[in-house]
């Protein structure tokens, strides 16, 4: 009896086991269609039966990627400005942020399948080439059909709003088909975003070495500069202060690159083009980096550090010169210069441009700088289109930018002006947590169409501090004012000739070369490694790549002036 | 034994083999279902064609890899540091197990091995960022150390630098893993019948001579079978580890497999060149680990199979 009774108790929990094991493993399975499911709506699918035609006048929950390392929520669930939303379009909108790579989030989730319903990202490199391979590869929602109900998105990738090249390259490059919308590309000449890339140094320290950053102009003078500040032996809290630095992995302390070559691309002397990197320049560029790090001059550990070290060091009072775009240094010198009045980070130069002529105004590849596709998991394409075009019309434009009227701020004088309150609240917070909580700067922005800032009344939320500081940095680093190129970039040319998918994973290695170079220990070994990675270009075709894209540019214009922005 | 014994055995003992069950489909699902995967590596992997359905490339990838201009480096940097590990990473826990065997006090041997085994549940981004803070040539407490005691007149470069990359490599390595490789050791140090020490020590035999004749026999097998097994990993040097510690200065000796797959294939989307690079590791190590295990039970009567 006693034997029955334990071989049956055994036997149930042998079998609670197995069955606990195999739910579990079902359960896997089932995660990946019930987070489909929630991606696209769980109540959504239910409601329209999976119909992409029934979806605009229901409540519907849309999924969407903001594929943007450093984007991300606030504190609270539903945002003001999402309820707002909400309330135009019958669209919730649940956001995922990437926090990684974002070349990586793209392949990843293309390879497991685990897709948003609308993925928003950057559109300058490997992220457009793995959406460009989700296109071809019927991963993406034909939109043409359906555009002529979306005047918004219409525009968003009419011909004549979209860089060129770009165009051909992506949004265009489907025949018939059209998989992807383009935004933030300026509206107007007015609306063009300058994010004021360059070499900024404490103002301070710049007094104490006695040398005027305006003076600085040449290659030499920026390296004395920085030997100037090194000699002076200069220490914070008993610790070194770097002469230059930058923020995580390097970025951008690269950007003394335009005193070398004016673009990726540069004119051999024959009227043909080749890769910057197979250039004598390059070889200079590179050489003159090595020279500032074996003598001490570039924080050797700015390559490999995480951005909140890096904030540590620039709250700490230990980077002298900062190279990254303006916005950035601002924000994160914020507090030191807060406690340390007096501190705050000048513009160096302007530092001259390989093959610019002294008058000409500052070339900036403003191309905008988001691609919005829906992807083929989205069960609720109009429902999706329909939110998008309303985040591209004025009016969403204004409620995602600027809040709700009335609450956030008021008309005045037909110029949107912000409420007090908020405006204290959110520049008392430097956290960003404030304006997040309201719905600002969570992702919405990056699906607003053509960008209008100034266009609809310019960015209210900015304080006067800051704008001052901008306006100050703009005058002395854009003394001929800016030129938004709207010619061809070779790069997305060469992105189209058969060699490409070969050549491109050689290319792919151009950055992480140039870094080994810069940490060389001689000139030839710096030189060796540079070498060894062209003749691996040259070995998977590039030669044959470059013919490609020469004659395809062949009596067109090219980019070959370009600053960073 | 017929099959009909056989059968009338696992019967007679159902319930038990019922147990194992789980773990049968465990390995089943998650070590041979994913084995059909490897397809990949001779296809040109297409998201709508998946494992299946995209197009054969036949050894195009494999092709690729050795063409690429630094696969030998690759592999050597690889074959180096797994290399090293297996050697010094080996030896360390056999030599930790037979210190704590001797060491009478056991409130201190607890805490020794406690102590020793508790980096193994520490992430290598911790670990990292811990090297980082300390051994920073730019305030870290490990150099002003060294400089108070007027050890060094310069701050010393741990990280990001040729000369001290294979130490921090092996060193950290060897601190997270010692205690926890330890145990097993430390386990077949436990089983060793006490009579036989009492008799060495009868014969007049000291510590060190109890260690060798005694304690080292004693645990020989476990550790031809755990050096064996260790062999399999030597194509393997440790991604995440890899990942975080190498940077642009140590790159031309810190570049191996496991991150470079990585990188070709989350980093590059170039799954099937990874799939490819990836199986090519598995093969070296499962010819290592026959190879190893012939030689072992050759040499020693021991072996895994």
């Amino acid at each position: 009896m006693w034997n029955k009774k334990r071989t049956t108790v055994s036997s149930m929990v042998a079998l609670t086991l197995v069955g606990g094991m195999l739910a579990g493993c079902s359960d896997n399975g089932n995660n990946g269609g019930s987070a489909g499911n929630a991606g696209n709506g769980g109540n959504t699918s239910t409601n329209n039966g999976g119909s992409s035609e029934t979806a605009s006048n229901k409540e519907v929950t849309i999924k969407i990627l903001h594929n943007w390392n450093g984007s991300g929520a606030g504190d609270v669930d539903m945002t003001p400005i999402a309820n707002a939303i909400k309330e135009k379009t019958g669209v919730t909108v649940k956001f995922d942020y990437t926090k990684g790579s974002e070349v990586e989030k793209v392949n990843t989730i293309f390879a497991t399948q685990d897709l948003p319903d609308v993925y928003t990202g950057p559109a300058w490199g490997g992220e457009l080439d793995g959406i460009i391979k989700a296109a071809n590869e019927d991963q993406l929602v034909d939109i043409s059909d359906k555009l002529d109900k979306y005047p918004n998105l219409a525009k968003e990738i009419a011909k004549e709003n979209v860089p060129p090249a770009l165009y051909d390259k992506a949004i265009g490059a489907f025949g018939d088909k059209k998989y992807m919308l383009y935004q933030n590309q300026p509206a107007s000449e007015k609306d063009a975003n300058d994010w004021l890339y360059g070499f900024y140094v404490r103002k301070d320290i710049a007094g104490k070495i006695g040398i005027d950053p305006q003076s600085v102009h040449t290659k030499d003078d920026l390296y004395n500069f920085l030997k100037k500040i090194k000699d002076a032996n200069l220490q914070e809290n008993g610790m070194p202060v770097f002469p230059l630095g930058g923020f995580s992995n390097g970025w951008a302390v690269g950007i003394g690159n335009t005193m070398f070559y004016g673009s990726d691309y540069i004119d051999k002397g024959d009227g043909t083009l080749e890769h910057t990197f197979m250039s004598k320049q390059y070889e200079d560029y590179t050489l003159y980096y090595r020279k500032l790090i074996s003598e001490g001059l570039l924080d050797p550990e700015t390559f490999t550090q995480t951005d909140p070290i890096a904030k540590e060091k620039i709250n700490q009072g230990r980077i002298a010169v900062l190279a990254a775009h303006y916005p950035a240094i601002l924000d994160a010198s914020k507090d030191y210069v807060k406690a340390h009045p007096g501190t705050d980070f000048v513009p160096v130069g302007p530092l001259e441009r390989a093959g610019a002529e002294e008058n000409r105004p500052v070339d900036l590849g403003i191309q905008g700088n988001n691609v919005t596709v829906i992807t083929k998991k989205n069960k609720n394409v109009d429902a999706s289109l329909k939110l998008l075009d309303f985040l591209a019309s004025d009016e969403g434009f204004k409620l995602v930018h600027y809040g709700v009227e009335g609450v956030h701020y008021d008309m005045v004088d037909g110029k949107p002006v912000a409420k007090k309150d908020f405006f204290d609240k959110f520049n008392a917070d430097a956290t960003g947590k404030a304006k997040k909580n309201e719905g600002f700067g969570i992702g919405f922005e990056s699906m607003t169409g053509l960008d209008r800032t100034n266009t609809l009344g310019g960015d209210i939320w900015a304080d006067q501090e800051r704008i001052a500081a901008m306006d100050n940095a703009r005058k002395i680093l854009r003394p001929n004012g800016i030129s938004v190129i709207s010619a061809y970039a070779p790069g997305d040319v060469l992105a189209k000739s058969p060699e490409y998918e070969s050549l491109k994973p050689s290319m792919d290695q151009i950055g992480d070369v140039w870094k080994q170079a810069v940490f060389a220990k001689s000139d030839e070994a710096a030189l060796k490694i540079i070498n060894d990675l062209r003749n691996q270009m040259k070995k998977t075709g590039y030669e044959d790549a470059m013919k490609y894209t020469n004659e395809n540019l062949k009596g067109k214009e090219v980019v070959t002036l370009q600053m960073p922005n | 034994m017929t099959a009909s014994l056989l059968w009338k055995r696992i019967w007679r003992h159902k319930i038990f083999y019922l147990f194992m069950l789980p773990g049968v489909i465990w390995f089943f699902l998650f070590s041979y279902v994913p084995l059909y995967g490897i397809q990949v590596a001779f296809r040109d992997f297409r998201f709508t064609g998946g494992f299946t359905g995209s197009p054969w490339a036949g050894l195009k990838y494999f092709h690729q890899f050795f063409d690429y201009y630094q696969s030998k480096e690759i592999i050597r940097n690889t074959i180096l540091i797994s290399g090293m590990k297996l050697c010094i990473g080996f030896l360390t826990p056999i030599v930790l197990a037979i210190l704590l065997n001797e060491v009478r006090n056991v409130a201190f041997k607890k805490t020794v091995q406690t102590l020793s085994y508790l980096p193994y549940f520490v992430s290598w981004v911790v670990v990292v960022t811990l090297m980082q803070r300390l051994l920073s040539q730019y305030g870290g407490p490990v150099n002003n150390f060294l400089e108070s005691i007027g050890l060094v007149n310069e701050p010393i470069q741990f990280l990001n630098n040729t000369s001290w990359f294979y130490q921090m490599i092996i060193g950290s390595d060897i601190w997270k893993n010692i205690g926890w490789n330890s145990i097993i050791y430390i386990a077949a140090i436990a089983g060793i019948d006490q009579q036989q020490y009492e008799a060495a020590k009868i014969d007049g035999a000291g510590r060190f001579k109890q260690i060798w004749h005694i304690t080292l026999p004693g645990i020989r097998n476990i550790a031809v079978i755990l050096f064996i097994l260790a062999t399999g990993s030597l194509m393997s040097a440790g991604y995440e580890q890899l990942l975080l510690l190498n940077g642009p200065a140590t790159a031309s000796i810190g570049s191996v497999l496991d991150v470079h797959v990585i990188n070709a294939g989350i980093g590059s989307g170039r799954l099937s060149y990874a799939a490819a690079v990836g199986l090519f590791q598995s093969v070296i190590a499962l010819i290592l680990i026959l190879t190893v295990n012939r030689v072992a039970r050759k040499v020693s009567d021991v072996s895994l199979f």
